[in-house]
């Protein structure tokens, strides 16, 4: 694949996360609340607010550039992954970038596929050599070095076979299995031998076939294909466009799937965060009294956790894992902050006219608080969100820094940014590449939060000249 | 008023003994403890005198320490007490029988040896106190002489293209974290990538300074002191700038909507000194009561910076310790770090009624 088919096929990605992000999710959205029985027709302050956040262009913008990213990002083991998208050879197919996509889409279910080289025309029984499978497709005499080795093994294994008598009716029991053993790897050998001299016939028939995905290798794969050991700089004609770690990994491909751990955690934990805030400053704010002064204290105890300290602390200890990580940081943080202000709103919404009208009208609290003033107090909720996920972002990010955050190995900008610092004096790339990732992601959340507030909360400064 | 100062000095003990008892439970309940690591030295040491031929595990087994010695360690690290018992004797309310029974701990402002300097712990933190205050308030001060102007040159050039290009500014740099910036300054400035080496890579001030500063030799130390300031400082500065200049300019902004504002105008008075005199002085309350906030940053400073700076100070100090499981200094740091938090919010509050006659607590 040329630079130009390259550069469609990306076209091709971004387009198709585009219309997925615009149109595919927010219809989906509305047909799975549909059937959930909710009527979904906004209320018009709320169309009101949106239609202000829309006309916010460099909000709007990150927003929907943010949106497709990380859509796309959803997606990345058919986009960036070493195994093909399709493989065929003879009968025997396989999609087993696919496999891996819903292995983890599907996270309950195991689904990871594995390819024997055997069924595709290689010798041996470990997963598939695609890369060398991808070039064979292309030209078939990357096969002859295999080929000759194969022959080089089976005449081996003929010599040391012929070596050996028959073994005669009193020979010992070690010398039958011994000539057992031998026998059977002979077969093994001359299959195999059979086996890669076929395949070339049948690459040459054109009865293989592969579809690599567009960046064929996985954070867990290490470039071993170029001219100089690792660390290496950028360069494009070795196809290393954001260079390699000093283990060998593929910066490009750490920083997609980095950018796609770092939101993932930071949505989950502020979502999380945000709905368990709310629940507990909805408590305080609506029954007020006792309940409210008794866990008002009790929060701001637990507000005062230095939680850095306590989940580096844990992280030194044990190795937490994504989910771990994320508890950790929703229980010792992210709700904190949220109650303050839902506490206050319901304060506020619970003595307004129509909530006593409807608390004189004998309707439930679960009802009124659901109904009535949960909709109504929403306002620092929604404007909260993009800076809570700012503030994940960069948690997650220190944690990974100082090696207290997700098992090494894992894809991750703050371990990026530790090798970074580490090599910075000769490869500054490992240092540019996550900074430049991190602080323009960071950027665009910023611009979305601040536009959102805007939205939502606006002020109007009038004065006098 | 009293009252409620009152209560919130009432919560301050509360608070403390729960954080430190919650954390304190977490060294004690975790493994990995100094025993694991006395252990791992001792099969390391054995593994040496084998000559390397067995693998350290199997030399575990054979090595391992006799209960005695186990014994006698968990003694001097006072891990054969339960927890709540370890933690009063820490605190110091139950008599310690390594100190002959007398009551010794942080009450009486004894915090224990550090397992690894040997020294106490008080005095490690001590020596390490000057280097955190000295960036923590340079950055912090640093960031007022910015904040303070840009806040209100945005407030009164509104809208303006200045405005708009100096928010992007305020917004990006609110947006990368003070180490990441401490990171990439240093990339700029102190390697020869960009042509532009003018800092050194980090530390407090370089190796011979002290013979230097002996040698008489004050110009050479000045510069060579302010040369490490600059990377960490700006670093430090990230972390409250962008903050500090949008506080800034929306409480002028706002003040200057105000009532009192226009009645001002109306009288006839000049424009400078309605702002200047009248709205940022009532603008300054919001951006004061930060003080208290920004003292646990000023005075312990930031484990990331100092870490990437390699900056010997407090967070240094404690990432040291919390990978060298140095326990005592790690529960000494705590105790500051918590102390420091909790004064620095009620200084808040009480900066926010000595400024601000308006403000009734109840």
């Amino acid at each position: 694949m040329g630079p130009i088919g390259t550069v469609i096929y990306l076209g091709l990605i971004l387009v198709l996360g585009w219309l997925l992000t615009r149109k595919g999710i927010p219809w989906l959205a509305v047909r799975l609340g549909r059937l959930m029985g909710f009527r979904l027709r906004l209320t018009p302050i709320a169309s009101k607010r949106i239609a202000r956040f829309k006309r916010i262009k460099r909000g709007y913008w990150s927003f929907l550039v943010l949106a497709t990213l990380f859509v796309i990002s959803l997606f990345l083991e058919v986009i960036v992954n070493d195994k093909p998208l399709f493989i065929r050879y003879g009968s025997s197919w396989s999609c087993p970038a696919v496999k891996d996509w819903a292995d983890k889409a599907l996270f309950f279910a195991d689904l990871s596929s594995f390819n024997p080289k055997r069924d595709f025309g290689q010798a041996g029984n470990s997963e598939v050599d695609y890369e060398l499978f991808t070039r064979a497709c292309e030209d078939t005499s990357v096969l002859d070095a295999s080929i000759e080795e194969a022959r080089d093994r089976y005449e081996q294994a003929k010599e040391r076979f012929e070596k050996l008598e028959p073994p005669g009716p009193e020979a010992t029991e070690f010398v039958r299995s011994r000539y057992e053993q031998r026998r059977v790897s002979l077969e093994m050998r001359e299959r195999q031998y059979a086996t890669v001299v076929q395949s070339k016939a049948w690459f040459e028939e054109g009865r293989a076939a592969i579809l690599p995905t567009l960046y064929s290798f996985s954070p867990d794969s290490f470039r071993l294909d170029l001219d100089k050991s690792p660390p290496n700089s950028p360069d494009l004609t070795q196809e290393i466009p954001l260079g390699t770690t000093p283990s060998g990994r593929d910066v490009l491909v750490l920083l997609v799937y980095g950018f796609r751990i770092s939101l993932t955690f930071a949505l989950l934990v502020s979502l999380c965060g945000e709905v368990f805030g709310v629940v507990v400053g909805g408590i305080q704010g609506y029954f007020g009294g006792w309940v409210d002064i008794i866990t008002q204290r009790l929060v701001e105890i637990w507000g005062s956790i230095p939680f850095l300290f306590t989940i580096m602390l844990i992280g030194s200890l044990i190795t937490p894992t994504f989910l771990v990580l994320a508890a950790l940081l929703i229980i010792l943080r992210s709700w904190v902050g949220i109650t303050f202000y839902v506490r206050g709103e319901f304060y506020r919404e619970k003595a307004k006219d129509y909530v006593q009208a409807a608390i004189g009208a004998g309707v439930s609290d679960w009802k009124i608080i659901t109904r009535h003033i949960l909709p109504n107090s929403l306002v620092p909720v929604v404007t909260f969100a993009p800076f809570g996920i700012v503030a994940n972002i960069t948690i997650l990010v220190s944690l990974d820094y100082l090696a207290f955050g997700l098992p090494s190995g894992t894809p991750s900008w703050g371990a990026l940014l530790r090798t970074g610092l580490e090599n910075f004096v000769h490869y500054p790339h490992l240092v540019t590449v996550p900074v430049v990732a991190l602080a323009a992601t960071l950027f665009m959340v910023v611009m979305v939060g601040e536009a959102v507030r805007e939205a939502f909360d606006p002020k109007v400064f009038s004065r006098l000249r | 008023m009293v009252s409620y100062f009152v209560r919130r000095l009432a919560l301050v003990p509360v608070t403390f003994l729960f954080i430190t008892f919650l954390v304190y439970a977490i060294i004690r309940v975790t493994p990995g403890g100094p025993i694991e690591r006395a252990r791992m030295q001792l099969i390391g040491a054995a593994a040496q005198e084998a000559g390397g031929g067995a693998g350290a595990t199997d030399l575990g087994e054979e090595f391992d320490l006799t209960p005695a010695a186990l014994e006698g360690l968990q003694k001097y690290y006072k891990l054969d007490k339960p927890i709540p018992l370890g933690y009063l004797i820490w605190l110091g309310l139950w008599p310690d029988e390594q100190k002959e029974g007398r009551l010794s701990g942080i009450v009486e402002g004894d915090f224990g040896k550090s397992y690894r300097y040997g020294k106490p712990v008080l005095a490690t933190i001590v020596e390490r106190f000057p280097i955190s205050i000295y960036f923590g308030l340079i950055g912090y001060l640093a960031s007022w002489l910015v904040c303070i102007p840009l806040g209100v040159f945005k407030a009164l050039k509104h809208r303006s293209a200045f405005d708009t290009v100096t928010s992007v500014v305020v917004f990006l740099g609110y947006s990368v974290p003070g180490f990441v910036a401490a990171l990439a300054l240093m990339l700029l400035f102190a390697t020869d990538h960009f042509g532009v080496n003018l800092f050194p890579l980090g530390e407090f001030r370089s190796e011979n300074w002290d013979e230097m500063w002996a040698a008489g030799e004050t110009w050479w130390c000045v510069k060579d002191q302010i040369s490490h300031t600059v990377v960490p400082v700006v670093a430090y500065m990230m972390a409250s700038f962008a903050a500090m200049t949008i506080l800034m300019k929306n409480s002028l902004l706002e003040n200057l909507g105000s009532d009192y504002v226009r009645t001002a105008f109306a009288k006839g008075l000049a424009e400078k000194r309605v702002i200047f005199v009248h709205a940022l002085r009532n603008s300054m309350i919001p951006i004061c009561i930060g003080v208290g906030h920004a003292i646990g940053l000023i005075l312990a400073g930031s484990f990331l910076i100092e870490k990437t700076c390699n900056i010997p100070g407090m967070g240094l100090l404690g990432y040291d310790s919390l990978i060298g499981r140095d326990y005592p200094v790690l529960m000494g740091l705590l105790t500051i770090a918590i102390l420091l938090r909790l004064t620095g919010n009620i200084i808040s509050d009480l900066v926010l009624a000595l400024v601000d006659p308006r403000v009734r607590f109840s």
